[in-house]
């Protein structure tokens, strides 16, 4: 709000025109027009004080207020599962995936079960992040249809994930010996 | 301050701006908006330097706005009142005080400052997305601030209002709380100490 202590000429200049702003208010104020008519020397480029519209690329939803405003919002059914269990699990996972990650690395190659515990983990990782993406932006209250689609099209690409590795592991030479090569080519 | 500007800019040039101010100092909390781009309060916001060029002022992000800079804050409040933010005791009243250790007391400093003036919780992308079901980091550390007090009895139901998939655990440690909070407090920790005592306890 520097600009409203700036010249004498732009304060007159909003001075001189409170109703003419005040019309304004949902354009941005500034026009060379209007300095003219009232012989202020323009001031490049600044508006005093101005305010712009809205600009709302997505119209915001309506708001939904449940109960009055002096109810409590509504807590939802505890159920750890979904709560503190699930969040102990998430980072298990993510501990776990540490030492599994340098194994390799320290010892040259893995044990075939070590490389498909591995190989479970991370898919099992990923399932948990790309399930809290869905929970945050297919929200189960405001898209019910598209949150459970999105959530069994997730589970059906975990589970063609897993069969893809398992066939890896037990056809082929399982991930971390198919990453040795292909960083070796 | 960018607030004495405001006031000005209402007195003197625009009448029907909207803003909340109260007690011109950092204590009420009315005057929280979005100034060049962080969640402050106006009263404790300098203006900057001319060379800076204009100032820029919104209402707090994605609020739903009633006019200019007044953001509706009827869920924020509506969440503050489901946590049950009073100390809530079994053992019947004694008509005493109920003592408590000078590090019991501690343990409540920088979390009972806060002044539920709603930068952090609006400057939250999980908030931003959820907050009909999400509580949000001013919320949440209220909630932990009860958790915390060694006077309060019931903090097994505290911990079983937060056990499910929204309430706490849309958190997802992104800390811009803590960076934008005008009282130098930080929900962020206050909210990773909740899920610590869950997951050791719950």
């Amino acid at each position: 709000m520097a600009s409203i202590f700036r010249t004498p000429a732009a304060r007159m200049l909003a001075m001189a025109g409170p109703r003419s702003l005040m019309k304004q208010v949902a354009t941005p104020v500034f026009r060379p027009a209007m300095i003219a008519r009232m012989n202020v020397a323009p001031r490049v480029g600044v508006a005093a004080f101005h305010t712009t519209k809205k600009m709302l690329i997505f119209p915001a939803g309506p708001q939904v207020i449940e109960g009055d405003v002096n109810t409590p919002a509504p807590v939802p059914d505890a159920n750890p599962v979904h709560g503190s269990y699930h969040w102990s699990f998430e980072r298990i996972v993510s501990a776990a995936l540490i030492p599994l990650t340098i194994a390799p690395f320290a010892a040259g190659t893995l044990h075939p079960i070590t490389d498909a515990v591995l190989a479970a983990t991370v898919v099992i990782h990923s399932h948990i992040g790309f399930q809290a993406c869905i929970i945050d932006y297919f929200p189960k209250r405001t898209m019910a249809g598209l949150h459970r689609f999105m959530r069994w099209f997730l589970n059906g690409c975990t589970a063609l994930v897993l069969l893809g590795l398992y066939e890896f592991e037990t056809n082929d030479v399982g991930i971390t010996e198919a990453i040795k090569r292909i960083w070796k080519a | 301050m960018v607030l004495d500007a405001l006031i000005r800019i209402k007195n003197e040039m625009d009448s029907t701006l909207t803003f909340r101010r109260s007690c011109r100092e950092g204590i009420c909390g009315s005057c929280a908006m979005n100034i060049d781009g962080i969640n402050t309060l106006a009263c404790l916001c300098r203006i900057t330097d001319e060379s800076r060029g204009a100032t820029k002022i919104y209402p707090l992000p994605h609020t739903y706005v009633v006019k200019d800079l007044v953001p509706d804050l009827t869920q924020f409040y509506k969440q503050y009142r489901s946590i049950k933010p009073y100390l809530q005791r079994k053992d019947p009243p004694t008509g005493k005080e109920v003592p408590q250790s000078i590090a019991d007391r501690k343990k409540l400093d920088g979390l009972y400052e806060c002044i539920l003036c709603a930068c952090c919780s609006t400057s939250c992308p999980s908030y931003w997305w959820n907050s009909a079901e999400y509580l949000g980091p001013a919320v949440l550390m209220q909630s932990y601030r009860w958790l915390a007090d060694s006077r309060d009895q019931f903090k097994e139901e505290r911990k079983q209002q937060l056990e499910n998939e929204m309430s706490l655990y849309r958190c997802h440690t992104i800390m811009n709380c803590a960076r934008t909070c005008p009282k130098g407090l930080n929900p962020g920790l206050a909210i990773a100490q909740i899920k610590k005592e869950m997951a050791f306890n719950g």
